[in-house]
């Protein structure tokens, strides 16, 4: 599962406008994998690694 | 006399040649210090990406391109930062086209940015009714000589199926040169 499919589930209301204006996701092609760049939602708070990490 | 040769104190020497046709040609070089620079200090580089690069859905991903069509001064790095980093400042017109595609059907909505030392500097989006969008950015951008470099992402989201920069110098390249000195 993906970080945006992780994130999309700790949070059902996001939509995908949301992960190019509040929310922005990022990969450098370094092998670091994915990882959240800028969390700037106006409500939802970023979530933590442990809750990433809970979902399987 | 059809040359004038100005020889270094130590070694080299430049020479100014007329062309050797009738007429009378001026050159006046402007009121201003600086490096003169002609065709041959003026970095220009291009390069693709060699084979389709998967893009993880609404993430921004650096686009790697791989392979060279030519890079006149060894200024990008196409094996580990996948950066252009010149080493002549001055103001330099950069290209970059990505050619997303959805292996599904769906429509998608796509994008590519330019960052300038790892911040975003400029987007430019597309979204489609097909599966397939193009979108591209051409732009001046200011390099200091040393220290400033770009690099060129890339952003995807809906479709069904793998999303992918789609690989092959046709599609997914990038490109620019040097067109002042600073």
């Amino acid at each position: 599962m993906t970080l945006y499919e992780k994130i999309k589930a700790i949070y059902p209301s996001l939509e995908d406008k949301d992960f190019l204006t509040v929310i922005t996701l990022q990969n450098d092609s370094n092998g670091a994998g994915d990882y959240i760049k800028e969390w700037n939602h106006p409500t939802l708070v970023k979530p933590t690694q442990e809750q990433l990490d809970a979902i399987k | 006399m059809s040359s004038i040769v100005i020889s270094g104190d130590t070694s080299g020497a430049i020479t100014l040649a007329a062309p050797s046709v009738a007429g009378t040609n001026t050159a006046t070089l402007p009121a201003a210090a600086g490096t003169v620079m002609v065709s041959g200090n003026m970095p220009a580089f291009s390069y693709y990406l060699s084979s389709s690069q998967n893009i993880t859905a609404a993430t921004w991903t650096k686009i790697t391109f791989n392979t060279k069509t030519f890079d006149t001064n060894n200024n990008f790095d196409s094996a580990t930062n996948y950066r252009f980093t010149p080493t002549v400042a001055g103001y330099y017109q950069i290209n970059v086209i990505y050619a997303s595609n959805s292996t599904g059907s769906n429509p998608i909505y796509s994008a590519v940015a330019i960052y300038k030392n790892g911040s975003a500097l400029n987007y430019a989006y597309q979204g489609t009714s097909a599966a397939f969008a193009c979108p591209s950015i051409s732009t001046i951008i200011y390099f200091n000589g040393s220290t400033d470099y770009v690099e060129f992402y890339a952003y995807m989201y809906g479709g069904t199926g793998t999303l992918q920069a789609y690989g092959g110098s046709l599609y997914t390249y990038v490109g620019g040169s040097m067109l002042r000195s600073a």
